[in-house]
C-alpha cells in the first residue's frame, strides 16, 4: 500500500517536472512559433553570432550594426538576429553549438587550423560561389586561400594584420639608441638596455602566441619563409637546421635579459601595460595593436607620440628579408552548411564583407582583407605606413598556431613555453614538434 | 514515532523532487561523460567507439599524471588550511570585542567573482609591478621571485590565492556550526575553570566534529575539480607547472576538441574522487556523529 | 599571597595575549578588507593606469566615466534585473530542496537513506566543465535553450549537493529533543519540519542561503551556454562584454564588477546577521 504510494508520488513528480519543463519551453515554442509567423508573412531570419560587443569594441559594434541596418532596408523580408559574445567564450560556445549541430546561419571563424574539424565535419558551406561571384578579386591575395581546404573556401576573413616591432623613441634617443636593422643591431641595443637597467622588449608569454611571434620571424630570418611552412605542411621537416638556429638565438635573448622579468607568468595584456607605462623598450604585436599608438584616448598623446615601428631586423647571412612578415588574416565570416536561410546568408555575407571594408580601418582602426583605397582617408600616419608595408610585403607567413591543427598548435605553444622558460634545449624543442606534426600525418 | 518518521509519502515527498533534479542534469550528464569517453570525438564530426582507448593512453599521459599530483597536493593543501580557518572561526566566535564587525569583514573575499580575484592575485603576484615584490624590495630583499613564471613557484603561489579565496566560506560554516552550540555546555566548562583553549579544543570542536568532516570532503573533492583561479591567473603554465587535472581536461575538450579524451578525463577525476572521498570518510569514522 | 602574584601575572600576560591577538585579527582584517578597495581603486583607472607602476596608487584622475560607459553602453540595468531574480529563484529553490531532502535523511528512517546521500555527494564530485555538453544537448531536446529556467534548474541541481552537505553537518549536531517530544505530542512531520526544524536552522540556511547566492551570482559559464538573447543575460556576462578581441576595457570591467558587488555586499551583511539572530531564537525554543 505504502509502496504503491510512493511510486504514484513518484510519477506525480515527474509529472511536475515535465510539466515545469513543458511551461518554460513554451516560452521557447512561443518565440519559435513568432519565428514562424514571420516567415510567414516573408521574413527570413538570419542568425548571426559575433565577438564584438559594445562595452569592449564600440566602433566595430556600431559598423557591424549600420551594416546590418543597410541590408535589412536593402532586403526587406529578410531580418538578421544577433548574438554577441566576448572573445574567449564565443570560442567556447561555437564548440559547444557545433557538438549539437546548431551552429548560428552565419558566424565569425578564425583560418586554417581552427577551421579545419568545422570543415571536415561539413559544418561550413562553401563560399567559392561568392569569390567567383560579388567578392571576385576584391580580397588582397593570399588571405581567403587562408581559409581554404583542399581547394575550397569555408571563411572569408574580416582582418589581416601584420607584426611590426612597436619600439619606444624616447626611451632608445634617452640611451642614444637607433632603431636597428640587423639582428645583431638589436642585439646591441637590447645589451645597451640591459646595462642601463632598462628593459629592453615586454613580453607576455603567459600566452603562449606572443613569443610565438618571436620565434617565427627568427625562423624566418634565419632559413626563409617557407622553411616553418614547409615543416608544418610536412615537405619539410621542423628539425630543419634553421628551425633549431632560431630556438637558439631565442635562448640567446632570454639569456641577454632581453625579455621581461617574468614573462612566462605575465599575460599579453600586462606586458603591453609595461610598453605603455614605458618600462620597457620594444614590444612585438600585431598591427591590430595600431590604435592603441594613434587613436586611442585612453593612452597619453606624448606616449603616443613617441611609439614608432621596425620591420624586424635581418639575420646577417640569413635568407629572409625585412619585407617578409608574421601575420594573416584574424577573424572571418562562415555560413553554416545546415542553415534553413543559406542563401540569404551567403547574400549577408558577401554584402557584408564589402561593407566592412569600406568603413574598418577609418571607424575602427581594423585593417580588412578586402583592398584598401586610401586615398583621401585621413588615416593617421602610422596605418598608412603599415598598408604600404601590406602592399610591398614579400611574404606573409600565417602565425605558427593558426596554422596548425589544435592539437598540434598547443604541442608548438607549450614548447614556445619551455622555449623561453629554458626547459628544454633548442634541439629538444624541435624534436618534440617533429614528433607531433608527424603523428598527425 | 517510528510510523511518522518513516512515512513513506512523506520522504518521497521530501526528496524525490530534489532527487529527480540532480538525475536528470547531474547523473545524465555523468553517464553521457562517461559514454562520449569511450569515443573518438572531436565534438564536430561523428563519433567513433575506440573502447578503452583514451583510457589506455590516459595512464600513460605523463602530463596527466602530473597534473593529477598537483591537484592531489591541493587537496592537501586544503585539507590543512581548514585548521588555521577553524582557527579564525573559534577566534571570532568567542566572546571577543568587535566579533560581529571582524567576522563580516573577514568573509567580504568571498563575495568577490573569481574575475576580481584572479585579476587582484595576477596584481599582487606582478614580477617588477607587483604588490609583493614591491613590499620585498622595501624589506631589502634583491631580486624577488617571479611568482607566476618560475615553475617551482607558481603552483604554491596560486594555492595562497586559493586559500585566501575560500577563506570565507569554511569560515562562515564553522562559525555557524560553533554559534549553535548550546551555551550551557560552555558556561558549565567555564565554571568548572576550563581555560577558552581547553573549551575550544576539548568541547567545541568535538562537538562540531560532523561539520568539519563535511568541510574535510568539501575541501577534497573541490581541490581535486578546482579550475577558476588557476585557468585565469596562469592557463596552466608555465610549461604545466600549475595545471590540474580540471584544466587539463578542459584544455583537451575545448581547448584541441578532444571531446572524447577529455570526457575520458571527466571520467576518470569523477573514479578518483570517489575512491579518495570513501577513504576519508573511512578515516574519519571512528569518532562518529557526536550527538548529545 | 604565591598564588595572588601569579593570578596577576597570568592577568598581565592575558591582556598582553589579548593585544597580540586583536593586532593579528586586525591585520588579517586589512587583508580581508584591501581586496574592496583595490577593486573601488582599479574601477576608476584607465587601461594604462590599471597596469601601471604601482598597484597601490591612486588612481591619477578619477575616471568616472568607467561608470558612465558601463551604464549606457553595457546594459547593465538588465543584467542586474536578471541576475537579482535568478539568483533569488534559484537560492529558494535550493535552500529550502536541500532542507526537505536533509530532514529526510537525517530524521526519518528508511531503507535508501544512505544511498538516496551518497547520490547527492557523488554529485558534487562532478566537474561542471564535462557536464556542459550533454547539458547543452538536453535542453536543446526539451526546448528550454535561451530560456531562464535551464539557468535556474542547473544552479538548482548543481547547488544541491554541496547545501545538503553543509546542512548535514548541522542536523547532526542539532539538538533532537525538541522533535522527539513534538512526535510523542502527535505533530505532523509537515508541522514539524516547518515549524520546529527549519527555525531551529536558520543560523545554517543564513549560511547556505549566503554561499548559494554568492555561487549563482557570479556564475557565468551556464548564462554563456544556455543563453543567447541578450535579455535574459546576467551581470557575469556583462562584464565578459568589456573583454574585446584584443583590447580589453580593465577600467569598466572593475566598474563592472563594483556595482554587481553592491547587492550582493547588502544581501550579505543582511544575512549574515541571520546567522547569529537565528541561535537566539533557537536557542529560545531549545
Amino acid at each position: 500500500m505504502k509502496g504503491t504510494l510512493a511510486k504514484g508520488l513518484l510519477l506525480l513528480s515527474l509529472f511536475a517536472l515535465v510539466f515545469l519543463a513543458a511551461c518554460g519551453g513554451s516560452d521557447g515554442e512561443n518565440a519559435s512559433k513568432d519565428d514562424e509567423n514571420e516567415s510567414g508573412s516573408g521574413d527570413k531570419v538570419i542568425e548571426f553570432m559575433h565577438l564584438w560587443p559594445e562595452g569592449s569594441s564600440k566602433q566595430h559594434y556600431d559598423i557591424v550594426n549600420g551594416i546590418i541596418e543597410e541590408y535589412e532596408s536593402d532586403n526587406p523580408g529578410v531580418k538578421v538576429k544577433l548574438e554577441i559574445l566576448g572573445n574567449e567564450q564565443y570560442k567556447e560556445k561555437l564548440k559547444v553549438l557545433s557538438t549539437s549541430n546548431e551552429l548560428p546561419d552565419v558566424g565569425m571563424t578564425w583560418a586554417a587550423g581552427f577551421l579545419e574539424p568545422y570543415v571536415s565535419g561539413n559544418m561550413f558551406a562553401s563560399l567559392d560561389d561568392l569569390l567567383d561571384g560579388p567578392l571576385k578579386d576584391k580580397f588582397v591575395p593570399g588571405t581567403a586561400e587562408a581559409y581554404a581546404l583542399d581547394g575550397t573556401t569555408y571563411g572569408l576573413p574580416l582582418e589581416l594584420n601584420i607584426t611590426p616591432l612597436y619600439y619606444n623613441k624616447a626611451i632608445f634617443e634617452e640611451h642614444g639608441l637607433e632603431a636597428p636593422t640587423t639582428f645583431d643591431e638589436l642585439k646591441e641595443v637590447v645589451q645597451t638596455l640591459v646595462d642601463q637597467g632598462v628593459t629592453p622588449i615586454a613580453l607576455g608569454n603567459k600566452d603562449r602566441w606572443t613569443g610565438s611571434m618571436w620565434y617565427m620571424y627568427l625562423a624566418d630570418r634565419i632559413g626563409g619563409p617557407e622553411v616553418l611552412n614547409k615543416a608544418i605542411d610536412r615537405s619539410g621537416s621542423f628539425e630543419d637546421p634553421a628551425l633549431v638556429e632560431a630556438a637558439k638565438e631565442v635562448q640567446e635573448l632570454v639569456d641577454m635579459g632581453a625579455f621581461l622579468n617574468g614573462f612566462n607568468g605575465l599575460g599579453n595584456d600586462e606586458a603591453k601595460g609595461y610598453f605603455i607605462n614605458e618600462q620597457a623598450a620594444m614590444y612585438l604585436m600585431g598591427s591590430w595593436d595600431l590604435p592603441e599608438w594613434t587613436t586611442s584616448e585612453a593612452n597619453p598623446q606624448e606616449f603616443k607620440d613617441s611609439i614608432d615601428y621596425m620591420k624586424f631586423p635581418v639575420v646577417e647571412g640569413g635568407k629572409g628579408d625585412e619585407n617578409s612578415f608574421v601575420g594573416g588574416p584574424g577573424v572571418g565570416l562562415f555560413v553554416a552548411e545546415n542553415s534553413d536561410v543559406k542563401e540569404e546568408a551567403k547574400d549577408f555575407v558577401a554584402f557584408f564583407v564589402e561593407k566592412w571594408g569600406e568603413q574598418s580601418v577609418e571607424k575602427a582602426g581594423v585593417i580588412p582583407a578586402t583592398k584598401v583605397d586610401t586615398e583621401g582617408s585621413d588615416l593617421p600616419q602610422m596605418y598608412v605606413d603599415v598598408l604600404n608595408d601590406l602592399n610591398e610585403a614579400s611574404n606573409i607567413t600565417l602565425y605558427a598556431d593558426v596554422q596548425m591543427s589544435a592539437g598540434v598548435a598547443e604541442v608548438h605553444l607549450d614548447m614556445i613555453q619551455a622555449l623561453f622558460g629554458k626547459a628544454v634545449t633548442p634541439e629538444e624543442f624541435a624534436k618534440q614538434q617533429e614528433e607531433a606534426l608527424a603523428a598527425e600525418e | 514515532m517510528n510510523k511518522v518518521m518513516s512515512n513513506k509519502v512523506v520522504i518521497a515527498l521530501y526528496t524525490l523532487p530534489a532527487l529527480i533534479l540532480i538525475l536528470a542534469l547531474i547523473y545524465g550528464p555523468i553517464l553521457l561523460t562517461g559514454y562520449y569517453g569511450l569515443m573518438d570525438w572531436n565534438g564536430i564530426g561523428a563519433m567513433t567507439f575506440i573502447g578503452l582507448d583514451n583510457y589506455v593512453e590516459l595512464v600513460q599521459d605523463s602530463k596527466f599524471w602530473e597534473s593529477a599530483l598537483h591537484s592531489f597536493l591541493l587537496a592537501i593543501f586544503s585539507t590543512l588550511s581548514l585548521a588555521i580557518y577553524l582557527i579564525i572561526s573559534l577566534i571570532l566566535a568567542g566572546k571577543i570585542k568587535g566579533s560581529n564587525l571582524l567576522r563580516k569583514i573577514y568573509l567580504i573575499p568571498m563575495l568577490l567573482s573569481s574575475v576580481a580575484i584572479a585579476q587582484l592575485w595576477i596584481k599582487i603576484y606582478d614580477p617588477n609591478n607587483g604588490m609583493l615584490n614591491s613590499l620585498l624590495q622595501t624589506l631589502g630583499v634583491e631580486n624577488p621571485p617571479a611568482w607566476l613564471a618560475d615553475p617551482n613557484l607558481v603552483l604554491y603561489a596560486i594555492f595562497v590565492a586559493i586559500l585566501w579565496q575560500y577563506a570565507g566560506f569554511y569560515i562562515i560554516i564553522y562559525y555557524a556550526a560553533l554559534k549553535g552550540l548550546p551555551e550551557s555546555l560552555i558556561e558549565a566548562a567555564k565554571i568548572d575553570g576550563a581555560t577558552p583553549i581547553q573549551i575550544a579544543y576539548k568541547i567545541k570542536v568535538p562537538l562540531i566534529a560532523g561539520v568539519i568532516k563535511v568541510t574535510i570532503v568539501l575541501a577534497i573533492v573541490g581541490s581535486l575539480k578546482y579550475f577558476d583561479l588557476i585557468y585565469v591567473m596562469t592557463g596552466g603554465g608555465p610549461n604545466g607547472a600549475s595545471e590540474v587535472i580540471a584544466s587539463y581536461m578542459y584544455k583537451k575538450a575545448f581547448g584541441i576538441y578532444d571531446f572524447g579524451y577529455g570526457s575520458a578525463i571527466a571520467f576518470f577525476l569523477l573514479l578518483i574522487t570517489l575512491v579518495v572521498t570513501w577513504l576519508t570518510r573511512k578515516l574519519t569514522a571512528s569518532e562518529d556523529e557526536i550527538q548529545y | 599571597m604565591a598564588s595572588l602574584a601569579q593570578a596577576k601575572e597570568n592577568s598581565t600576560f592575558a591582556k598582553i595575549g589579548m593585544i597580540l591577538l586583536y593586532l593579528a585579527l586586525i591585520i588579517v582584517a586589512v587583508f580581508q578588507l584591501y581586496p574592496l578597495v583595490w577593486l573601488f581603486m582599479f574601477s576608476l583607472k584607465s587601461n594604462s593606469e590599471v597596469f601601471g607602476l604601482s598597484p597601490f596608487a591612486l588612481p591619477q584622475e578619477p575616471q568616472w566615466e568607467n561608470y558612465v560607459r558601463v551604464w549606457t553602453q553595457g546594459n547593465i540595468d538588465m543584467y542586474f534585473f536578471n541576475s537579482v531574480w535568478i539568483t533569488l529563484v534559484s537560492v529558494l529553490l535550493t535552500v529550502l530542496l536541500a532542507s526537505f531532502v536533509t530532514f529526510a535523511i537525517t530524521r526519518m528512517r528508511w531503507k535508501f537513506s544512505k544511498l538516496v546521500l551518497a547520490l547527492f555527494m557523488i554529485g558534487y564530485m562532478v566537474p561542471i566543465h564535462s557536464a556542459i555538453i550533454p547539458l547543452f544537448d538536453f535542453y536543446l531536446k526539451l526546448d528550454l535553450i535561451d530560456n531562464p529556467l535551464s539557468i535556474i534548474l542547473s544552479y538548482v541541481a548543481f547547488n544541491l549537493p554541496l547545501t545538503i552537505m553543509i546542512l548535514l553537518g548541522f542536523y547532526y549536531t542539532l539538538p533532537r529533543e525538541v522533535e522527539e517530544a513534538a512526535v510523542v505530542d502527535g505533530c505532523s512531520v509537515h508541522r514539524i519540519f516547518f515549524q520546529i526544524t527549519l527555525p531551529m536552522t536558520t543560523p545554517v540556511l543564513a549560511t547556505t542561503a549566503i554561499i548559494n547566492m554568492i555561487y549563482n551570482w557570479n556564475e557565468f559559464i551556464f548564462v554563456n551556454t544556455f543563453i543567447s538573447s541578450d535579455h535574459l543575460k546576467t551581470l557575469t556576462v556583462g562584464i565578459q562584454n568589456f573583454i574585446g578581441q584584443y583590447l580589453t576595457d580593465w577600467g569598466a570591467i572593475g566598474a563592472t564588477l563594483v556595482i554587481s558587488i553592491i547587492p550582493i555586499l547588502i544581501a550579505f551583511l543582511v544575512l549574515s546577521d541571520k546567522i547569529v539572530e537565528g541561535i537566539a531564537a533557537g536557542s529560545v525554543k531549545g
